[in-house]
């Protein structure tokens, strides 16, 4: 079974990865992911733990965006002469 | 300086930057970081800072690239926090320099698709147990992984993971932080005086 790698090593060369390295470091990932903390998910496939970070790592920048945009409202907010936007700057400076 | 200190392993950052990322074990503790409250509470002030300078420059100009502004600043002061350490957060601080220049290069994927599929074939045979799995599969997904994360495009599958990781981490540091000053704020501005904001 081991010896079906028949590609060479040297293609890896800029970095020596293990077999034992991926095991090690996807648990971890998927232990970040938040489907693992409603359901334990023992060695889920490489490809499914991937694809799932791709997809929170994008809603979380989707919700970045949105507090973003959140923000500036507010800071555009403080640019008027309304005691709240008076508060507001207060704050901020 | 004193979260340094709790995290044990990260007490002398001076002199361990030689460190080889071929420790694994590291990875544990320094996205338990991104947890603290005194983390946190020093990314809140550095977001504050920033959002006076978005601020004070975008008076003058157009409102409307403020969010986008915003972010950057926010996604700035972040990778500020990472202290380095990481590669997407080098990333990050860099392509604030060349933004107009050299955007995302696109055939630059090309050449870092091969590799990835290369590498993780050849790991690919002890995580599917005997069943062979399409690695162009893997490999691709890893590719856009790589995408996502800043500055992963051509990183080796181990190191790609830990990136991840970690901008995982700190992405969600992120929004904890720019939520509670969006709480702080929008209550303020808009509630009554008397209402604590949390």
């Amino acid at each position: 079974m081991s010896g079906r790698r028949s590609r060479p090593r040297q293609s890896a060369s800029y970095s020596r990865i293990t077999d034992d390295q991926i095991n090690d470091l996807l648990p971890k990932l998927q232990a970040l992911l938040p489907e693992a903390r409603h359901q334990s998910n023992d060695r889920a496939s490489a490809a499914k733990v991937l694809q799932e970070t791709c997809s929170y790592i994008r809603s979380l920048h989707r919700e970045v965006d949105d507090l973003s945009e959140r923000l500036s409202e507010l800071l555009a907010a403080t640019d008027t002469n309304s005691p709240q936007a008076a508060v507001i700057r207060s704050l901020l400076m | 300086m004193a979260i340094w200190n709790t995290e044990g392993d990260l007490a002398t950052n001076q002199g361990d930057r030689k460190r080889k990322r071929s420790e694994l074990e590291y990875s544990r503790p320094l996205l338990r970081k991104w947890r603290t409250e005194s983390e946190q509470r020093m990314y809140s002030v550095k977001l504050v800072e920033a959002l006076r300078r978005v601020r004070r420059s975008t008076q003058a100009a157009a409102v409307r690239p403020r969010s986008r502004a915003v972010r950057e600043a926010a996604d700035r002061a972040l990778a500020v926090a990472a202290r380095g350490r990481t590669k997407w957060s080098r990333a990050i601080l860099s392509s604030r320099n060349k933004i107009k220049q050299s955007r995302r290069r696109l055939p630059e994927a090309f050449p870092s698709l091969s590799r990835s599929k290369l590498i993780v074939a050849t790991g690919d045979g002890c995580l599917s147990a005997g069943k062979k799995k399409s690695s162009p599969d893997l490999g691709s997904k890893a590719a856009i992984l790589g995408r996502i994360v800043p500055g992963c495009q051509k990183l080796s599958f181990a190191t790609l993971l830990e990136e991840a990781s970690d901008y995982i981490a700190a992405l969600e540091m992120q929004i904890r932080s720019m939520a509670a000053l969006t709480a702080i704020l929008s209550a303020s501005g808009g509630g009554s005086s008397d209402a604590p904001a949390t």
